[in-house]
């Protein structure tokens, strides 16, 4: 039997899905290789490998959508989820908002999206990957409680849809997330790092746990504050995660179903003029890179906060259709809307200055800064955070909160640092904000 | 399924595996969203495959594979050898594993409506009065609803090289409504979900009026609310948030992977008394039809109740087959795998706190100023610092023994221990509606939490404004 690619998979699938029926299809397959390694109390728990394949039928008839997956590539389960698909399309309600599936648009290749030197590592390299770690944490810190993982995976995969898309992938990635536990005494202190790249040179994985102890140092000596406003620095991962739920309310899915706190809002400004983020998934090696989304879209830039104002929504082709507008190629397989790699634009002053000008507020190193995407309302803990009195970082804090609207909060944004975390094709600044309800217990 | 399962583990122990278990998966499931009147996007999902964990020397290795193939079967056994060999000299920690009782026994829990004898069009029409019922009640103030509805079937053998050959089928269901309203001035979401251990007689269980009207309910009445005040406050805890409080902050810390790992706060401290003496916990997985109920864990142990806190003290950790080893305990079938591509790892079930004694006028009566936190959302645990969050859709005010002006969004962050020992009152009444998917080291599992009523003394909210 010849063995069938990824693409001829997925186009035997669509002809058989238009031949039952279905107006519109897509056809999505591939295989995914991964390896991972588990670190537990600073030695090696267990290596763990996996494969598979899957095949994911995308079917519309009269606008209703019908969509069925199966793993494996047995051809009585794939033909049982083209008739499955095609059947529940015209189960579903007509949908007049649908309006097309993307036309073919070619696109140059994103480089450095497949790295030979991952795929080609074998379990003994991320084993030893993994030792390194422990290793040097044990060197820094003796008694030291590590835990994490150290992984890599291998994918490959193809598109093709009824309006003549047809595309292969193939991508890699390696990475390593370590956590750090410290004890001096009945004090403990606990953070994390990791560090990824779709190519093997551009992570430095064996360092991550020293990065992760020294964090975890930091946190030794937590003391609880009294309430007050103050200052908020969000640091680098804080950063990314509030910037980051801006852009997905930034979903034009969610802004034409009128639940978002950013509807009727493009156009206006939400923040100040210091913010802008850029979303960007052609960035060569970049951790959400792309050529095309899971629609077959060509991907481009695009500025969703311009100096303050709300630029731009991100649309899939079904939001683009509705709209009238284009897709921005944020599309993917099963629907949904998804950001790629995220690029704020940097400010003048670095971190560190900052920082300096700060009299009394709180340091976010890390947290989980979530607006809720109705409201806007953000109640969050100080997960990992630090006091700060006259521009100086004076102790890690313990149990204590953070309050507002996320939209209040935007507009007393008045600082991006000039220098950030970079991750492949991601960048995460430092970011201020003036005038924050913190809640304490001192 | 069991020929290809029996055949792994009895190649496993002759290739030298101190200990090997092989599961069989075969998992098919469906789902349906009705959103904004139209009932446009259905999906049905179907995968199957085999996950081989082997005991090596003194490390594990697991490997798992798409296909029930033979050749590809004894390829997985064959990586994982391999991967337990690879990394076992840097194992600090020998792997254990408790002696096996070997058990052979068929369990097959059939739904009362299996989801494939209730026609597509009758789930729809069910969904579509659910959404109307939230339309009504929401009037013009609602601009977005959605029901979503999943049902799925389970079929999984397990063996072992104890001899153990265990073949279980099981369903589950669950259905989700949100409704999202506004007011010109300010969107508000209200949520309501069920989920059971069953099929789709759920549907026919749940009214229109408990699930859409509820959730529009909630939407309009946060439309009122205003933003929580900050700082430290006496609060009330609904049984959804005891729930997440029994769930993120006690029964995370209580699953015995953690503590051996040294990564709980609950290391070292059985025996001692960490909670007020009204507070009982427990994990039940043999509750009737609970979202979180097994007949028997993905290790092959008999599922039970288990006491963590006895009247305050701390009684009992949450173990697999591994976990009872290093401690000398018996497995409490707690290991769970969310698929076949994953190994077991220690999980809860039904986690509760038990019954007390207070009436729930008398706990809110007892508060000068303080705040009853309703509606538990989510929740999530830092089981390295004892620190837990939990969020709250809907509040009230408690002025002068009296439930006040309604708030919204609302978080808790507090310490384990203290928040435990806090504790003042426990309530006489119980509910556990809290059916939901608990995440850990990546793996998904059916859990649901509740309890009684409680009063906790001194926990910091994070507001908008100053108390």
């Amino acid at each position: 039997m010849t063995h069938q690619s990824y693409l001829d998979i997925c186009q035997n699938c669509v002809r058989r899905a238009v031949a039952l029926g279905a107006e519109w299809c897509d056809v999505s397959a591939g295989s995914v290789r991964d390896i991972s390694v588990t670190i537990e109390k600073t030695g090696i728990k267990t290596a763990d490998a996996g494969q598979g394949e899957d095949v994911a039928i995308r079917c519309f008839v009269r606008g209703g959508m019908g969509y069925a997956a199966a793993t494996g590539r047995q051809p009585q389960d794939i033909d049982e989820a083209v008739e499955r698909a095609v059947a529940l399309a015209k189960e579903a309600a007509p949908d007049p908002d649908f309006k097309c599936l993307p036309a073919p648009e070619a696109a140059p290749e994103v480089e450095g999206l497949f790295d030979d030197a991952v795929a080609g590592m074998s379990v003994e390299e991320v084993v030893r990957i993994a030792a390194a770690n422990i290793e040097a944490a044990r060197a820094m810190e003796p008694e030291v409680n590590l835990s994490g993982h150290v992984g890599l995976s291998v994918g490959e995969g193809a598109l093709a849809s009824s309006t003549g898309v047809a595309l292969e992938t193939r991508g890699t990635e390696i990475d390593a997330d370590i956590e750090a536990l410290v004890k001096r005494g009945a004090d403990t202190g606990f953070f994390y790092d990791f560090d990824f790249g779709r190519f093997l040179a551009d992570a430095q994985l064996e360092a991550v746990s020293r990065s992760a102890i020294e964090g975890a140092r930091r946190f030794l000596g937590a003391r609880r504050i009294a309430s007050g406003r103050m200052t908020l620095v969000l640091g680098p991962l804080a950063s990314a995660g509030l910037l980051g739920g801006i852009v997905g309310a930034a979903s034009a899915e969610s802004i034409q179903r009128g639940r978002s706190y950013l509807c009727g809002k493009v156009g206006e400004r939400i923040a100040s003029p210091h913010l802008t983020i850029v979303d960007n998934g052609l960035i060569p090696r970049g951790a959400r890179s792309g050529a095309h989304d899971g629609e077959g879209t060509r991907r481009r830039p695009l500025t969703i906060v311009d100096r303050g104002r709300l630029a731009s929504l991100l649309h899939n082709s079904y939001t683009a259709g509705k709209a009238c507008a284009e897709s921005t190629g944020h599309g993917t397989h099963s629907g949904g809307i998804s950001p790629t790699n995220l690029r704020p634009a940097l400010g003048q002053r670095t971190a560190a200055e900052i920082l300096r000008e700060v009299k009394e507020g709180i340091y976010l190193e890390s947290g989980e800064i979530r607006p809720d995407p109705a409201s806007g309302d953000i109640s969050a803990s100080i997960d990992f955070g630090f006091y700060v009195k006259d521009g100086q970082i004076a102790h890690p804090v313990e149990s204590a909160m953070i309050g507002g609207n996320v939209l209040d909060l935007l507009p007393r944004l008045d600082a991006v640092s000039s220098d950030a975390r970079e991750e492949p094709g991601i960048l995460m600044p430092t970011v201020r904000i003036q005038d924050v309800q913190v809640a304490g217990t001192e | 399924m069991e020929d290809l399962a029996r055949h792994i583990a009895d190649l496993a122990r002759k290739r030298g595996a101190t200990f090997a278990d092989v599961r069989v998966l075969h998992r098919r499931s469906d789902s349906i969203m009705v959103q904004d009147g139209r009932a446009d996007k259905l999906a049905a999902y179907v995968d199957r495959g085999i996950g081989v964990r082997v005991l090596v020397g003194r490390c594990w290795g697991f490997a798992s594979a798409d296909s029930l193939q033979p050749s590809r079967a004894e390829q997985c056994l064959t990586d994982a050898l391999a991967l337990a060999k690879a990394s076992e000299k840097f194992v600090s920690d020998p792997a254990m594993i408790a002696a096996v009782r070997p058990v052979v026994a068929e369990d097959r829990r059939e739904p009362e409506v299996p989801p494939a004898a209730m026609p597509v069009k009758e789930k729809i029409a069910r969904l579509m009065e659910y959404e109307d019922a939230g339309r009504k009640a929401g009037g013009s103030a609602l601009v977005n609803s959605i029901v979503s509805y999943a049902d799925g079937q389970r079929e999984e053998v397990l063996a072992n090289t104890a001899g153990t050959l265990l073949k279980t089928s099981g369903c589950r269901a669950v259905v989700n409504c949100l409704m999202v309203a506004g007011d010109g001035r300010i969107l508000q979401r209200g949520v309501e979900h069920r989920g059971r251990l069953g099929g789709a007689e759920l549907l026919r269980q749940t009214e229109p009026e408990e699930l859409g009207r509820r959730a529009a309910e909630k939407a309009l009445a946060l439309l009122k609310a205003r933003p929580a005040p900050a700082g430290r406050f006496t609060v009330v805890f609904h049984p959804s948030i005891t729930g997440l409080l029994v769930h993120e902050a006690l029964g995370h810390n209580a699953e015995a992977d953690g503590v051996w790992a040294g990564q709980s706060i609950l290391e070292g401290r059985l025996g001692e008394t960490l909670a007020a003496e009204a507070v009982s916990i427990y994990d039940d997985s043999t509750l009737p039809g609970e979202f979180g109920s097994y007949a028997y864990d993905s290790e092959g142990s008999a599922s039970r109740r288990r006491t963590i806190i006895d009247r305050g003290r701390l009684v009992g950790y949450l173990h697999s087959l591994e976990t009872a080893a290093k401690f000398d305990a018996e497995p409490t079938g707690n290991a769970r795998a969310d698929s076949y591509d994953s190994r077991p790892i220690v999980r809860m079930s039904n986690t509760f706190m038990g019954r007390g004694t207070v009436a729930v006028e008398e706990m809110i009566r007892g508060v000068e100023r303080g705040i009853y936190l309703m509606d538990g959302h989510w929740g999530y645990v830092f089981v390295q610092k004892g620190q837990f969050i939990c969020h709250a859709g809907q509040a009230r005010m408690i002025e002068h023994g009296a439930l006040g002006e309604p708030l919204r969004d609302v978080s808790i962050s507090s310490m384990t221990l203290d928040t435990l020992k806090k504790i003042d009152a426990v309530g006489d009444d119980f509910e556990m509606k809290m059916p939901g998917m608990c995440g850990k080291e990546g793996q998904s599992a059916p859990t649901d939490t509740g309890g009684p009523h409680v009063r906790v003394g001194d926990v910091v909210v994070g507001g908008q404004h100053a108390a």
